[in-house]
């Protein structure tokens, strides 16, 4: 029973940081030159987006605290994916309507879902701008395994920290302690998953048509390695009461 | 469907767009978004400006420290002194804009002087006229942001959040920082910095640094950065944030658990349906830019 729960923690946390990990290569983001319309995908850094999606992925898994595994995790999916999705719509919005600018990238000849022609519509000087039918897609999906991810780690540190704390602590009632400690550790194995990912991305990326993501098994094996890693952190600092 | 867990639902969602609309016109005053580079760049290409630059941190960890703090401090009022809700946030949020306005002088001080090389002067009358908005702007934001993170948490059906209410402020703090660093930024650094240039086109590379700087009446600064993102950038992030925040709850308030999950994918596709429709709008009115 106490090998199979701690087993069960530090799959569960590698399974969902490699998700993360994996998820953050789909989302487009072009970084700073985004927010001057020089580059395409959503104008701001990799990790930053990704968490924002993530974070937005926990808050809605938590919500289903208590329901089976798959639940949290949907409800972390619908959540991640509803962010990224929101937040690409919005900047296409203001890259149309506010900047007049067509929607295009610079990595591919014609959209990997559309199909449509993109050089002509890239301004001279350019490498493409806001967000175009595909990378929309690829950031969808990259929402949604960084959802599961989130809710599946948030899922694992609260049933081990269910285990390990039965007791009010400093007059703190013992379930609040549990989603608190459980939330803190989600947000960790995010952020790091997150940064590991986006040293692998290296920048800028407009997600699965990106000649970059071919780096993607290269940064599922490293956010692996660091996920069993802190898998065991984890159970550490559980307080090893498993 | 219970009509007061709609109710407060609702009253979320409304203090989402309040709050995204007031961080994204603050991060813009404050160039403290992605746009920050031109300012950053401009004295090396010969523009010395009067704009307030404190980006020595994104707005995603940057409003996630002041949502902390406000949510901390709110925490405490609420159960050590059991003050009334509206009050303890308020309180957050005071001791919050105060901590933002203390980074504000030092990251911009730090900023400046790093362009002095370049001939950059520190204008102590322009950090000191963009104080107040900053600091205002930061207080309704975070002030939003904990009342949202307060009412998840309310012991009523469909909502009672887990999460305390501190963490809970970090991580929309974080997120709406996020989501203001990728959608309201976009029209500070596309069009209010580069207003000069013809409108409809991205900003070629050669042209990175070559900011406006004259407003108007006089020289550009802070506050007509301001003015002018409150006109689009600003309220479209509010909508974003509000968008989000509303129906990542409205939809399991409507719809049920599983209804719920099932609506939220549903919503995914038309967003995805709906995003190809603005594409095909600009591609067709716009045309392409060259045969």
């Amino acid at each position: 029973m106490v090998i199979t729960a701690i087993l069960t923690l530090i799959i569960a946390v590698a399974i969902g940081g490699i998700l993360i990990g994996g998820g953050v290569h789909f989302i487009p983001v072009g970084g700073a030159p985004a927010a001057m319309a020089t580059a395409t995908g959503v104008g701001t850094g990799t990790a930053m987006l990704a968490a924002g999606g993530g974070l937005t992925g926990l808050i809605t898994a938590a919500s289903m605290t208590g329901q089976p595994v798959y639940i949290v995790c949907i409800a972390g999916a619908v959540g991640g994916m509803l962010m990224i999705a929101l937040t690409m719509l919005i900047a296409n919005i203001i890259y149309v309507y506010g900047c007049g600018i067509v929607p295009s990238s610079a990595k591919v000849e014609k959209d990997i879902i559309t199909g449509l022609d993109q050089e002509k519509y890239i301004t001279p000087g350019t490498e493409g701008h806001g967000v175009p039918t595909g990378c929309f897609v690829s950031g969808v999906i990259g929402g949604l395994f960084g959802g599961v991810g989130g809710g599946l780690v948030y899922w694992a540190a609260y049933n081990a920290l269910a285990e390990a704390i039965t007791t009010p602590i400093l007059g703190v009632e013992s379930n609040v302690v549990i989603a608190g400690l459980a939330a803190i550790l989600g947000v960790a194995v995010f952020f790091i998953n997150a940064v590991i990912a986006s040293y692998n991305i290296g920048g800028t990326t407009e997600g699965v048509h990106d000649p970059k993501f071919k780096r993607l098994p290269r940064g599922v094996l490293a956010s692996g390695v660091a996920s069993i890693v802190l898998g065991i952190f984890i159970y550490l600092i559980v307080g090893g009461a498993l | 469907m219970d009509p007061i867990t709609l109710g407060v639902v609702a009253l979320m969602g409304a203090a989402a767009t309040i709050a995204g609309a007031t961080e994204d016109i603050e991060t813009d005053i404050g160039s403290e978004s992605n746009p920050n580079s031109q300012v950053q760049l401009a004295p090396q290409m010969g523009h010395l400006h009067r704009f307030i630059n404190k980006a020595t941190s994104g707005e995603p960890v940057a409003y996630g420290v002041w949502a902390g703090v406000a949510g901390s401090v709110a925490y405490l009022f609420l159960h050590l002194f059991n003050l009334n809700p509206v009050i303890a946030i308020a309180a957050g949020a005071s001791v919050a804009a105060l901590v933002h306005t203390i980074y504000t002088v030092t990251s911009h001080l730090g900023r400046i002087v790093g362009q002095s090389q370049f001939g950059q002067p520190v204008y102590w009358d322009a950090l000191t006229q963009a104080l107040g908005p900053i600091a205002g702007h930061g207080f309704i934001a975070n002030f939003s942001i904990v009342a949202v993170a307060y009412l998840i948490t309310l012991p009523i059906e469909g909502l009672a959040h887990p999460f305390p209410l501190p963490l809970l402020a970090v991580m929309w703090g974080i997120t709406l920082g996020a989501i203001g660093s990728s959608t309201g930024d976009v029209h500070y650094g596309t069009e209010s910095e580069f207003q000069q240039y013809p409108f409809g086109g991205g900003i070629p590379v050669a042209n990175h640094g070559d900011i406006n700087i004259k407003s108007s009446v006089g020289i550009k600064n802070s506050i007509d950065v301001g003015n002018f993102c409150a006109k689009f950038g600003g309220p479209l992030t509010g909508i974003c944030f509000g968008l989000l925040v509303f129906i990542s709850f409205w939809i399991t308030v409507i719809f049920g658990l599983y209804g719920g999950l099932v609506a939220g994918i549903i919503i995914v596709l038309i967003l995805i349906i709906l995003n190809n429709r603005i594409e095909v709008f600009a591609r067709k009115t716009y045309g392409p830019y060259k045969e």
